[in-house]
């Protein structure tokens, strides 16, 4: 357990220190910022303040898990950094846990920097807390941590160009298959292209599940029984993922 | 002692190492040879980051790849890379943060970088390092939990002559403070100098291992290396 402490601790600090990050984080704030005061002086409504805000914070957090998950850990293993850990006594487990952990804290704190200016200017311009809107952040932090864990599981058999590719396609479909197969469904599609349909729904992420966000911008409190089940989900996701992830990179030549 | 037996390692249509079969027990010990014969794969079987496709490396008595046995050794990689947003400091507490009980001691730390002579460039990020104390770096790293074996690849690549010197100077200390010293290394001139015995490694295969002196026989030991290399390839073809 220390091991994965140390390498945690490490890999925050080390992310921190990064301009990329920053870059991110300061187009986030300035997004919230102008979405809300735009949104406030033009239409004057709650619920869309809180959907500008939400989603941009939903959009800049993607990004930090997108960029951190497809290169942090690739870059030390490509780059041979690796090389010194992995001679101490750490294992290749420790590894790959301490690098995910790491970046989940990274993404913890933006969530942390975006959800602090979203609800200080909610506040501001309505006076109240958005506890809501807190949910729904907190719940993109749990889609985004499994969306760390799929790109470092991409990470430990491809290059980072094409870890962004899966990793946004995976994104991508897992924010379409339940739409899918709702669709399908309704349509009365059978056969072979429902199969198909179906077989997309259960091998790819449903991340629709962690989408408070509608929920929120219309001040409706989410079912603690939806909350629990997107929480369960991803945590049986996310083992699943690094379970394989750590089994491909026990057996990888570096 | 370190033993190497019937070591092969063999990756999809190339043998890198070939039944390699070894013992050393002296204080440092060179493993010498041109680019590509083998070196650094061995010495990365060594330290457990590639697993040999057959055969087994024994330290003391006891597989290379326990992990107890990490505790004791130190690998310096050849041509290091860091994370270069770290300092030569936090990278060493680091490392040793990496070890049981290592992580708290900051004079040990300095104590290092001053044997390796950038204890000026301690607080500096190691982006800013140029190739020599990067290569310094990457041999403090190596002795930060006092290792009875260290695994030193390629050690004395990219440093000035000054540098050379003064790390040839700090092996030769350590072999003094008893500990083992395995390099890697293509300059024959350092191998003369402090090696107590060689391993010539050609294509995977163990050529010839003892002392560097019986090896030299009265010649230079570049004419003996080639002699021995292209009396090898003859042999082959």
């Amino acid at each position: 357990m220390k091991n994965i402490w140390v390498i945690a601790k490490n890999t925050l600090k080390l992310e921190v220190r990064d301009k990329i990050l920053y870059g991110i984080i300061v187009f986030g704030l300035l997004y919230i910022f102008v979405a809300l005061f735009l949104s406030d002086l033009v239409l004057k409504e709650l619920p869309m303040v809180k959907s500008f805000g939400l989603t941009g914070i939903y959009f800049f957090n993607a990004l930090v898990a997108l960029f951190l998950g497809t290169t942090s850990f690739f870059k030390d293993i490509d780059r041979k950094v690796a090389y010194f850990i992995l001679s101490k006594p750490v294992s290749r487990a420790q590894f790959l846990l301490g690098k995910f952990f790491g970046l989940c804290l990274v993404l913890l704190l933006t969530s942390a920097i975006l959800a602090v200016a979203y609800l200080g200017l909610v506040a501001y311009e309505h006076g109240g807390f958005d506890g809501l809107g807190l949910l729904a952040i907190a719940m993109q932090f749990l889609e985004m941590a499994l969306f760390l864990a799929f790109a470092i599981f991409v990470s430990t058999f491809s290059s980072s160009l094409l870890s962004i590719v899966y990793t946004s396609g995976v994104f991508f479909l897992g924010h379409v298959v339940s739409v899918m197969l709702t669709d399908a469904r309704t349509i009365g599609i059978t056969g072979v292209k429902y199969a198909l349909v179906e077989f997309l729904y259960y091998v790819f992420p449903n991340l629709e599940k962690f989408d408070a966000r509608n929920l929120a911008i219309h001040s409706v409190a989410m079912p603690f029984a939806s909350f629990a089940l997107a929480f369960a989900y991803a945590a049986v996701y996310i083992v699943l993922l690094l379970v394989a992830a750590i089994r491909i990179f026990d057996r990888k030549e570096i | 002692m370190v033993e190497f037996s019937h070591l092969t390692k063999a990756y999809k249509k190339r043998v890198a190492v070939d039944d390699f079969t070894l013992s050393v027990d002296v204080p440092i010990f060179g493993f010498l040879g041109q680019n590509g014969a083998g070196k650094t794969t061995i010495m990365k079987m060594i330290v457990g980051l590639l697993a040999p496709t057959s055969g087994t490396i024994t330290i003391d008595g006891a597989l290379s790849s326990h992990p107890i046995f990490k505790k004791k050794l130190g690998y310096m990689p050849e041509t290091p890379y860091f994370y270069e947003h770290m300092t030569g400091m936090e990278f060493l507490r680091f490392c040793d943060e990496l070890f049981e009980h290592g992580g708290s001691d900051a004079a040990h730390y300095e104590e290092l970088l001053k044997k390796v002579g950038i204890f000026g460039a301690r607080s500096y990020e190691i982006g800013t390092y140029s190739k020599g104390m990067r290569q310094r770096l990457g041999f403090a790293q190596a002795l930060v939990n006092d290792p009875e074996y260290l695994f030193l690849d390629e050690p004395l690549d990219g440093l000035d002559p000054i540098g050379r010197r003064e790390m040839k100077e700090v092996m030769t200390d350590l072999k003094k403070e008893g500990r083992k010293v395995f390099l890697n290394t293509h300059i024959l001139a350092d191998v003369e100098e402090i090696c107590d015995e060689v391993g010539i490694i050609h294509e995977g295969k163990m050529l010839y291992s003892g002392s560097v002196k019986a090896f030299c026989a009265g010649k230079p030991l570049e004419e003996r290396f080639m002699e021995v290399v292209e009396a090898h390839e003859k042999q082959r073809t």
